[in-house]
């Protein structure tokens, strides 16, 4: 963040000399940050790329890669208000060259007798992952995240209204912080396609509101994977609570009903509206010597309606250690996946995957964070078999350099 | 760590208070005010201080005051800072700023006023306001002395953020000529002190 304590003293000497009661702080920041990846991979053909394979760099994508060009925009409105706008490119074969994964308007009134409220309305992740919990919804831990976080950044986006209640505990002399979200939203009903399409993966892809995951899918029988669509006309729900021991553990649980219509059709993206709900649920336990343990679980189902039932079963689990030493961060996870097509003597569908993650970074804490990452994912898909000839188990592994510079200022 | 000077009187002594943790290491930063049993004193005078936000932190962590002095409030970061404090003692905010746009606020009763931003839920820091004539805070060494106390017989109070006590920390001390020591230790361990070292990048 760039200062100008001198220009701002001078300032507000002007304002105290103007007999001024309240200075506006009404200017914005911005963030900007590239994202270079060096990557050597032998992955089966990328998710991306309409394949099986759980990674985003295949074994066709060796050697100097964008990990993500990004550019936000934070601007106060007033005392109560203010906007958010994240656009990220990654250079794929994305729709747009450019897009937004997240844009929201928040309201956050001032707190009265230790409660809080706030709002948020427009595109925005309900508040599940522990782990993504860095600038860019990024994991801070390992350049790729859990299971859980790269199907969230995937498929999940709330485009909507959500309500948060915080009781501020430790404002009022209490250990702990409570925590009550609510969400209504919209343009989700596509959430589900990728889970039976090609399972769980294991990437830092997040899709763009406008845009679609990876290439264009040339198959007509297939969906377009443009994920943020309203088809049936009605809206989803979220409730999720949180509960917070001082700043050292933090309790979520969510539960996700995109209440879509699985018999609505949306013959121009060609698919239809998957009736997915999910729970999830983490622990982040934080130390003083600057360990991280997260656990986290998540369980759901989704489900389409076109001439007869067809249910997929989904969860994952995982288990991530981090230590940080001053600039130097260690981080590591361990996590396991699975998917049960309840229809599967009609077709192939589901999988089982476990996966291993170990990465090293060192940030300079002002623009620069260099990180090395080697991630190993295990798969049965006997989809592969059919469709695609293959073998239905895969070990797919990859190791991929990150070189990341920042600048951020306001305005 | 200002001890303050009370009136001057025939006969005068140092005052030592020594705070220990449960096993036995000294509290630093404990927040020590005595007051006199028989005959108060009256509360010092007030001051005009400051708690400055540096670096997304609120600068000292914890600030202690004479009732009926008044706290600047400047913000010294780039990004603004909303504070507020809805503890008994004494309940304000101030809408979002930078710099330094508001008049000083006025701390009239005695009381921990717990400060919080609306913005950054991690900024945490206290003010205690005290109706003693002597505070002050411990050193390194969990030790803290008043000089020129007049004699007489002192409550002496223990106050400190990560207390994890079912009773008041408090203890009597005696002032005659010379010197008084009095040595004071906690029951329980300190809660966890809050972490305060994680990148500000992690908090999107």
């Amino acid at each position: 963040m760039s200062r100008a304590p001198h220009a701002i003293s001078i300032r507000g000497a002007l304002m105290a000399c103007a007999g001024l009661v309240a200075t506006p702080a009404f200017s914005g920041n911005w963030e900007l940050s590239l994202d270079l990846r060096a990557v050597s991979s032998d992955g089966r053909d990328s998710f991306l790329d309409n394949g099986q394979g759980k990674l985003r760099f295949d074994d066709d994508d060796d050697g100097l890669r964008l990990g993500r060009l990004r550019a936000a925009w934070n601007q106060p409105l007033g005392e109560t208000f203010s906007a958010h706008i994240e656009a990220s490119t990654w250079d794929d074969k994305d729709k747009n060259p450019i897009d937004l994964t997240e844009a929201w308007l928040e309201w956050r009134p001032y707190p009265r007798a230790g409660w809080r409220t706030r709002v948020r309305l427009g595109a925005f992740y309900p508040p599940m992952s522990l782990e993504s919990r860095a600038i860019g919804w990024e994991s801070p831990y390992t350049i790729t995240p859990t299971t859980i976080s790269s199907w969230i950044g995937e498929e999940i986006r709330t485009i909507g209204l959500e309500a948060q209640v915080d009781w501020l505990g430790t404002r009022l002399g209490h250990d702990f912080d409570f925590q009550l979200t609510g969400a209504v939203f919209g343009w989700n009903d596509p959430a589900g396609t990728m889970l039976a399409m090609h399972g769980f993966a294991l990437h830092d892809r997040q899709t763009t509101l406008f845009g679609r995951v990876g290439e264009l899918q040339t198959n007509l029988e297939l969906a377009k994977k443009e994920l943020f669509h309203e088809i049936d006309g009605r809206p989803g729900f979220y409730v999720g609570a949180q509960a917070r021991y001082l700043d050292r553990a933090i309790l979520n649980v969510l539960h996700y009903d995109n209440r879509a219509d699985p018999a609505a059709p949306a013959p121009e993206i060609r698919d239809y509206a998957w009736e997915t709900s999910f729970d999830a649920a983490a622990l982040r336990i934080e130390t003083a010597n600057e360990w991280t343990f997260l656990v986290q679980a998540l369980e759901g189902t989704t489900a389409i309606d076109p001439f007869m039932w067809l249910q997929w079963d989904f969860d994952s689990q995982s288990v991530l250690v981090a230590k940080r030493w001053g600039r130097h961060l260690v981080g590591a996870h361990y996590d396991e996946f699975a998917i049960d097509f309840q229809q599967d003597f009609l077709m192939p569908g589901g999988e089982t995957g476990k996966a291993w993650a170990l990465a090293y970074s060192y940030d300079t804490g002002e623009h620069w964070r260099v990180a090395l990452e080697w991630l190993r994912v295990e798969s049965d898909v006997p989809a592969r078999t059919v469709f695609l000839g293959e073998s239905a188990f895969a070990t797919e592994s990859k190791l991929e350099l990150s070189v990341r510079y920042s600048l951020s200022g306001s305005f | 760590m200002g001890a303050f000077c009370a009136a001057a009187h025939a006969q005068v002594a140092t005052l030592e208070v020594r705070v220990a943790q449960r096993d036995g290491q000294p509290l630093p930063g404990a927040v020590v005010t005595v007051e006199r049993e028989s005959a108060p004193l009256g509360p010092a005078p007030p001051l005009k201080a400051i708690m400055d936000q540096v670096n997304l932190a609120f600068a000292p962590d914890v600030l202690v005051i004479p009732v009926h002095s008044s706290v600047q409030f400047p913000n010294s970061d780039a990004v603004g800072h909303q504070v507020y404090s809805f503890s008994s003692a004494r309940q304000f905010q101030l809408p979002l700023y930078r710099g330094k746009p508001y008049p000083p606020v006025q701390f009239d009763q005695p009381g921990v006023v717990t400060l919080g931003c609306n913005i950054h839920d991690n900024m945490l820091a206290y003010v205690i306001v005290t109706a003693a004539p002597f505070f002050g805070r411990t050193d390194a060494q969990g030790k803290w002395l008043a000089a020129e106390v007049p004699e007489g017989r002192y409550r002496v109070r223990v106050w400190h953020p990560l207390l994890n006590e079912s009773r008041e920390v408090e203890g009597v001390a005696e002032v005659g000529g010379g010197h008084a020591t009095l040595e004071l230790e906690l029951s329980n361990s300190l809660r966890p002190a809050p972490l305060g070292t994680r990148p500000h990048s992690w908090d999107y």
